[in-house]
């Protein structure tokens, strides 16, 4: 049948039917034995002509070796007449979907939407939480659903589909079949963002807290240990790393704005940028430091403005402009 | 404020209100006279008995509060799923207690016990409201075969012309699953998509509940372009070494297409008409019977009676299905390999020969070329 269907698509390239639906017992009889005969050299095909059939293709013992996928049943599927060195050897195939909604426009999700309508309707009964006790999940939005299956899927239809899924995800975890989990796979994200936590830096052995800052150009480093108010930046002391005394206030603006200038001493590193950048540099990597020995420091630091990193960088040159935004001297005429 | 004028502002207000109970209980010293009822009755006499030897400290009652912190809330253990576990085992055990109802409808029953073309009755369909039609001022005349007559101002569909029309049908379905054909279940409207996926998880077919994209078989090259298929020999066992063909090949048009709602896709039952592919319709009185092929006179907007005949139609699929795959065991395959793969695999082996005999050529010079 289908191979009847096929060799009618070949041969007529959907003329719209004049005669009738179906080709009389004698053409079909024609068609039918013309397929079964494969060998003969004449091909009835109207399609874009095969590539060259001589052997200068390379290609050409890529796809030799073929082989039915089941071992198990051998001998049913081959011909016997035709000769070794690797020539197909196939009696049947014919070319199916790999999905049942072939025919759809989006097949995986609707594959998938199919499966988490089925599990509703089987796992509908199961006791579930209220939805403020369910387990936080990073479900995938619309537009990442739809960069991850490559289908443009209509935002009803997620919708729908969403309400379904979370009120399966509501399911008590004790209860909840991994069949379910399975079919809730397709519109999680791979990663649960809820489950991120803060990196708890440590004071090392030695009493030291490490942190990093940035400002401008400027990246710094500063280790902070309990002491008495000694300041290094970059192996000097403050009135020297520092010719402003505004950029020296503000190296340090974490420790004087929490008055422990006095408590702890600084040994800092800082590179690249100018010296206001890098003196703001220097004041977020010691309100870092500083926040690891007193975590309770940071709201005050913040306040102080000691947390928040500042984003501004030089803006680019422009083409057509003498810099990031000066125009060219123009006078008409 | 001012802390050493305090007294002064706010003295006199806090002199006029009573002191309350509470605070006074805090005060005193003494204990309650609350009786202690003591577990060892030994001790009890005799500390009763010697009054002087009594050191019990009098402690405040505040200190003693203090002391013994409580949670307000105790956390009660999660037994949802023991609980749940025994719901269900009291169900199994009694569930079925009482008296039995002999005839009950559930309208999950088509979907949990599909019926098959043999369990088609007048009965059964007339239950599930196959017979009604629509009000006798739409009707179609092409339909006038098909109707039984006019009982409330609707055209009641004969329900034998239904049963013998979707016997055939059945048999249609039937044998072109068994020859291998690709059917299409296609069901459009809202609600019709649990009839639509469970006849072609049946029938082992495709299945469409969304929009039928205009071009899906006339311009499949663009539509249908890179659409993952797979190729399959007789045991329906996939098939390795055909990617090559997948790539260049054109998409593929079902073989038989089942329509529940024929009047929302005229456009798929035109292409259908235009490719030459059999389509199997619901038709009911306001339809066009010539758009399908095998007509299915019945009610096409009642949900029960579309999953009544999507599941006759699915069961239909099943056993062609089967049919197929145990006479392929037994050596008997009634579809032949299509034209497509056939010339494909043609080429494939002219070209595997060309090189056999050009590496033969080029071994032989070599020999000649070493010899001379």
């Amino acid at each position: 049948m289908s191979a009847l269907r096929h060799s009618f698509r070949c041969l007529r390239e959907f003329r719209p039917a004049s005669g009738p639906q179906w080709p009389s017992a004698t053409t079909a009889l024609a068609y039918r034995t013309r397929t079964s005969s494969p060998s003969t050299s004449r091909y009835l095909s109207t399609t874009t002509p095969r590539p060259a059939i001589l052997g200068d293709d390379i290609h050409a013992d890529k796809d030799i070796a073929i082989v039915p996928a089941s071992r198990d049943t051998p001998g049913k599927n081959e011909h016997s007449s035709s000769g070794g060195n690797g020539a197909i050897q196939i009696a049947y195939a014919r070319a199916v979907p790999h999905s049942p909604s072939y025919f759809s426009r989006q097949p995986i999700f609707n594959d998938s939407f199919v499966v988490i309508q089925d599990l509703a309707r089987k796992y509908g009964r199961l006791p579930i939480l209220p939805k403020d006790k369910v387990a936080l999940t990073a479900w995938k939005t619309k537009e990442q659903y739809r960069l991850a299956a490559g289908e443009h899927v209509k935002g009803r239809d997620y919708a729908t589909c969403m309400t379904l899924a979370k009120r399966l995800n509501q399911i008590h975890p004790d209860l909840k079949p991994d069949e379910v989990k399975e079919g809730l796979a397709p519109f999680m994200r791979d990663i649960n963002y809820h489950k991120n936590r803060p990196k708890i830096v440590p004071v090392d052995r030695f009493g030291r807290s490490h942190g990093v800052g940035r400002r401008k150009s400027s990246v710094a480093r500063a280790w902070v240990v309990e002491g008495n108010g000694e300041v290094l930046v970059n192996g000097k002391p403050l009135s020297e790393a520092f010719g402003r005394i505004h950029d020296r206030e503000s190296a340090v603006w974490a420790l004087k704005s929490t008055d422990r200038l006095d408590k702890y001493n600084v040994w800092g590193l800082v590179e690249g940028g100018g010296t206001t950048g890098q003196a703001e540099a220097m004041a977020l990597a010691v309100a870092k430091a500083l926040c690891t020995h007193e975590p309770a420091l940071k709201n005050p630091l913040r306040r102080a403005g000691c947390i928040t990193r500042d984003p501004r960088r030089v803006e680019r040159k422009k083409h057509g402009h003498v810099k990031a935004r000066k125009m060219p001297t123009w006078v008409k005429r | 404020m001012i802390i050493r004028e305090f007294g002064f502002r706010h003295g006199r207000k806090a002199l006029a209100t009573p002191l309350r109970q509470t605070w006074l209980r805090t005060l005193s010293t003494e204990t309650s006279g609350t009786p202690v009822a003591f577990a060892d009755p030994a001790l009890e006499s005799a500390l009763q008995g010697s009054p002087d030897t009594r050191t019990v400290t009098k402690t405040p009652a505040l200190f003693n509060q203090a002391a013994k912190p409580t949670r307000r809330r105790p956390v009660i253990p999660d037994t949802t799923k023991e609980d749940w576990e025994a719901a269900q085992e009291l169900r199994r055990n009694i569930g079925r207690v009482g008296s039995r109802i002999q005839r009950t409808y559930s309208p999950f029953d088509v979907f949990r016990n599909p019926p098959g073309p043999k369990d088609v009755t007048l009965e059964l369909l007339m239950a599930s409201q196959a017979h009604m039609g629509h009000h006798t001022s739409v009707w179609n005349p092409a339909n006038a075969r098909y109707i039984y007559g006019v009982r409330e101002g609707i055209h009641i569909i004969s329900l034998e012309e239904t049963a013998a029309h979707l016997r055939r049908a059945a048999r249609v379905v039937e044998e072109i699953a068994y020859r291998g054909g690709l059917i299409l279940f296609v069901g459009t409207r809202p609600g019709q998509t649990q009839i639509v996926t469970q006849a072609a998880r049946l029938a082992g077919a495709c299945q469409l509940f969304t929009k039928w994209i205009p071009g899906t078989i006339t311009n499949s090259d663009k539509i249908l372009n890179r659409m993952p298929m797979k190729v399959v020999d007789q045991f329906d066992q996939e098939l390795q070494g055909f990617n090559s063909h997948l790539m260049e090949r054109r998409a593929l048009v079902p073989d038989l297409v089942i329509c529940l709602n024929p009047m929302e896709n005229f456009t798929m039952l035109r292409e259908c008409g235009h490719v030459n592919v059999p389509t199997i319709g619901v038709i009911d009185t306001n339809a066009e019977p010539t758009w399908v092929t095998y007509a299915i006179p019945a009610n096409d907007d009642s949900l029960r009676c579309l999953a009544v005949i999507g599941s006759v139609l699915g069961r239909a699929g099943q056993a062609g299905q089967r049919r197929r795959l145990e006479d392929a065991k037994k050596g008997k395959v009634e579809w032949t390999t299509p034209m497509e793969i056939q010339q494909w695999m043609t080429i494939q082996n002219r070209q595997a020969e060309y090189a056999a005999r050009a590496a033969r050529e080029k071994q032989e010079e070599n020999a000649s070329a070493a010899s001379a």
